[in-house]
């Protein structure tokens, strides 16, 4: 198993390679970052020509990825904006674990995504722990009781659920759970944020506004995943191993949870396991909508702006966290089916 | 083991949640009420210190890139920057401007600005101190020239400063400011001052000034609030200067918080999760009103307007014509759009100056509209259907034109009428729409509007240094080319007398003869139909009932924050 790990590790380096180049060359075709500098107002002719050389944009492509991947410490740069060399470069690279400086904010780039990374696990964190929950629960339970007037109802349900866009069920479970129910003298929810000023960030304030964003976040996959249980549980109640262990008078609770659920899982873990890398990307609209400070904000805002050295880094960190959990999901694979090996 | 994991997931999340409960700290809210609940237990800073504070929430749809004057022109920069930063002179409701650094604004007739207009001389009150009591000086207007110019600082912008020469200060009241010609917008200079006893020894220590924690962190200040935190993509608070050297502020903490949705900006705004939002769309104001919350719109300069583009070498050929200009003019009914999308909240705009009524005279009214006027202008130019195709044709060329601007929901709308009603009287317009970032790329990087792509386009735009009138992207000079890719004039127009126009107000000083040429531009731009106004684009506040004393200037927007105040 070991020696797996570090092949498929070892795999991952001209993957990742050849995934950095393919996206830097499309994010360095997006726009032009110095256009929006100025806001409302059009940035000046002056310096949009100063600001590209300061900032190394006049550099042809292979030479910018060149600097992003492996740094400009080993040659001068134009730090002025004069068209002259005159400094040594200090960026080190990616590869030396320095993904440059926001051309926005001007902010390290791990400073940005480090400030973000929290926020974003627990709301993304949560909404994959209440999807898969649910969804088993709902799953196994349809598959029990399968075309019943239950069943048929909870599939019509779910494929409302499924269908709806994402910004809609935002919006919409802000607008009765937070507005309406206040108007109604009902507890209410907070609409936007992660806490309320007047009370501060404390815990219990993160989890009351996580509430309509973890709900939204959670019923498309919830949707999802639960027809996908329903499937994988019948098809697993139908062979001869569960119907061995019925036959043996084994007591209904024990088949289903103990027999049939552990091998209808394996289909799910695949689905867990590669949904997992991306819940560092974020939500983008979600975050957008509950004003969650997150990953898919962040996104959102500096690809809009042609940020790429916070894009690539957000991109390559997903990346990565691709590979890694795939990997992972292999592992995982074996622990929960001993006939699996990889040796 | 199974359990174990499950519990360690648990353990995780809670750590995780505490974390980041404990990253940071927070204030603010609706209205002054009590601290919170002992229950509560506090992670962050401040809160509960005190048994009752002011506290009022804002929300920005954009978030502030820094809180640097030098690094961002941005405009949630700039309004932000008013809370904890100064301006030499500041502008009221009316967009008047009144000395607030200064002792008086500098004027030919008080001895400010010298005869031939190339020296400047401020007067700085002596009662004027940054937050942490050091006084504010000649020096640091010195040095926030100094650093805005020096090549070393990667700033967004080195404009208007750039106009300055070199500047005296005989004195720690006195900044003397020396021009090569006379620079007519110099009231666009001192937006925001940067603390020479904090950073000057920050740019010796590492040559430059884009690193500094200052840029971020804005320890000392000299506006009536202090920066007190500010966590990306979620909020910034800024706390009363208790230091600060005019009245000090009725509110005792402004609680900004980024909220990138319009939709829910409404949504926060109604349920009391916030008293004051900027930058609403018309689309929003009915149900803000509904809500009982105020709308509030100030001229800041801006209307949204159609730029022609009359290129010999990249235009549709008809749009050389003038007569097929004013032929579009009549063509589209502005006034019926505002009516119906923009709700009535805005006017069709005249002129480029809509919103600088004395620049602005004679004002300039809109072309009428007028389709059979228009179909006739068109006819008598040569334009007619000969092919029966429903689009109108010259010389075996089909009258079809492309209208370009950015994604903004509000423009598509105004696209698709503009196409409907042009389609009308034969004219076939195609809709594009890009990103900003991509609309906006310069000549060299192949953006659209600089590559001669667009007959039409359109954006919102003010006078450069509004309120001071000054354009310059008209100038023959600007079209960019080869050797000169990022030339702004991306309407490829050399109009020599409007060329000479530009040029000369943008060296008048004396309002009265700058205001004569100015007129001249107007009365140009409306007669050549170079430019037509489609809506004022004023800034549109919604202040909730609970904000008393509120009033916005389209220049500096919180020129009266400190008489801001809470009801209960």
């Amino acid at each position: 198993m070991f020696r797996y790990v570090i092949k498929r590790l070892l795999e991952g380096i001209p993957l990742l390679f050849f995934i950095s180049l393919i996206l830097f060359l499309l994010m360095m075709n997006v726009g032009d970052p110095i256009a929006t500098m100025g806001g409302r107002t059009i940035t000046r002719p002056e310096d949009r020509e100063r600001l590209k050389r300061q900032l190394g944009l006049d550099k042809p492509i292979i030479v910018q990825y060149a600097y992003w991947l492996a740094g400009n410490d080993w040659t001068t740069v134009d730090v002025d904006g004069d068209g002259v060399p005159d400094k040594q470069g200090t960026r080190k690279g990616i590869l030396r674990g320095d993904f440059g400086t926001s051309l926005v904010t001007k902010k390290p780039v791990t400073e940005l995504v480090g400030e973000r990374i929290p926020n974003t696990l627990i709301l993304m964190v949560a909404a994959e722990v209440v999807t898969i929950l649910f969804a088993m629960l709902l799953g196994i339970y349809s598959a029990l009781r399968q075309y019943s007037a239950m069943d048929n109802f909870m599939t019509t349900l779910l494929f409302v659920a499924y269908s709806m866009p994402i910004f809609f069920v935002s919006l919409a479970s802000m607008y009765v759970f937070a507005i309406l129910f206040k108007r109604w003298g009902l507890p209410y929810l907070p609409t936007v944020g992660m806490f309320d000023p007047q009370v501060g960030k404390t815990a219990s304030q993160i989890l009351s506004h996580m509430v309509l964003p973890v709900f939204t976040l959670s019923v498309p996959y919830f949707a999802a995943y639960s027809r996908y249980i329903r499937g994988t549980m019948l098809e697993v109640m139908n062979q001869d191993y569960v119907r061995t262990a019925k036959s043996k008078g084994l007591p209904r609770r024990q088949v289903v949870y103990i027999h049939a659920l552990k091998n209808a899982a394996m289909p799910i873990v695949t689905v867990v396991g590669l949904d997992l890398p991306f819940l560092l990307g974020g939500a983008v609209v979600t975050e957008r909508i509950f004003a969650w400070p997150g990953m898919g904000r962040l996104f959102f805002d500096h690809v809009s702006r042609s940020d790429l050295p916070v894009v690539m880094g957000i991109l390559m960190l997903v990346a990565v966290a691709v590979v890694l959990f795939q990997i992972l999901t292999d592992v995982f694979y074996a622990w929960l089916d001993p006939r699996i090996r990889y040796d | 083991m199974k359990r174990n994991l499950s519990l360690l997931c648990s353990v995780l999340m809670m750590a995780a949640i505490m974390l980041t409960a404990c990253g940071g700290g927070g204030g603010g809210g609706g209205a002054a009420t009590p601290a919170a609940s002992e229950s509560d237990s506090k992670t962050g800073s401040e809160y509960g210190s005190a048994a009752e504070k002011k506290v009022a929430t804002f929300i920005w749809v954009q978030e502030f890139t820094t809180l640097s004057p030098l690094y961002s022109t941005g405009w949630f920069t700039s309004i932000t920057r008013q809370f904890w930063n100064c301006w030499a002179w500041q502008y009221d409701e009316n967009n008047k401007p009144y000395p607030y650094l200064v002792t008086e604004i500098p004027s030919f007739e008080n001895g400010g600005i010298s005869e031939d207009g190339l020296v400047i001389t401020l007067h700085l009150r002596d009662d004027i101190k940054w937050s942490d009591g050091e006084p504010i000086t000649s020096d640091d207007f010195k040095f926030t020239w100094e650093m805005t110019i020096d090549p070393k600082n990667v700033v967004s912008s080195t404009y208007p400063y750039d106009n300055v020469v070199s500047i005296d200060t005989p004195d720690a009241q006195t900044v003397v400011m020396n021009f090569e010609t006379p620079f007519a917008p110099w009231q666009s200079l001192w937006q925001g001052m940067v603390p020479a006893h904090i950073l000057r020894p920050v740019f010796e220590a590492d040559g430059t000034l884009d690193n500094a924690e200052w840029n971020n962190n804005p320890s000392v200040g000299c506006g009536p609030y202090n920066f007190a935190e500010w966590e990306s993509g979620s909020f910034a608070r800024f706390v009363r200067n208790d230091n600060f050297f005019n009245a000090p502020a009725k509110i005792d903490e402004i609680f900004i918080r980024f909220v990138p949705d319009d939709a829910s900006q409404t949504a926060a705004l109604v349920a009391g999760d916030a008293l004051l939002g900027a930058f609403i769309p018309y689309s929003e104001a009915a149900k803000l009103k509904d809500a009982g919350i105020t709308i509030m719109t100030q001229p800041s300069g801006y209307n949204e307007g159609l730029f022609f583009q009359v290129s010999e070498e990249f235009s549709h050929p008809a749009m050389l014509d003038v007569n097929v200009r004013k032929a579009i003019a009549m063509s589209i009914d502005f006034d019926s759009f505002n009516q119906d999308v923009n709700l009535g909240l805005v006017q069709t705009p005249g002129s480029f100056w809509d919103s600088l009524p004395f620049y602005n005279d004679p004002a300039m009214e809109p072309y009428p509209y007028d389709p059979e006027a228009a179909k006739k202008l068109l006819d008598e130019a040569g334009w007619v259907d000969s092919n029966g195709d429903g689009t109108r044709d010259k010389e075996g060329v089909e009258f079809v034109i492309q209208h370009g601007t950015t994604t903004r929901d509000v423009r598509q709308e105004f696209q698709a009428v503009a196409q409907q009603q042009l389609a009308e009287v034969g004219i076939k317009l195609e809709i594009l729409n890009y990103d900003s970032d991509i609309f906006w790329g310069t000549y060299a990087d192949g953006g659209p509007t600089y590559t001669g792509e667009l007959d039409l386009q359109e954006w919102s735009d003010a006078p450069y240094g509004f309120p001071d009138p000054d354009v310059y992207y008209w100038l023959c000079s600007e079209m960019p080319n080869n050797d000169y890719p990022s030339g702004s004039n991306s309407f490829f127009l050399c109009d020599e007398e409007l060329d000479a126009l530009v040029q000369l107000q943008s060296t008048q000083l004396d309002p009265a003869e700058r205001q004569k040429t100015i007129s001249q531009i107007n009365q140009i731009f409306h007669d050549k139909v170079y430019w037509l106004g489609i809506w004022q684009d004023p800034d549109v506040w919604a202040v909730s009932p609970k904000l008393t004393g509120v009033k916005f200037s389209g220049v500096t927007p919180f020129f009266n924050i400190t008489e801001w105040d809470l009801t209960q």
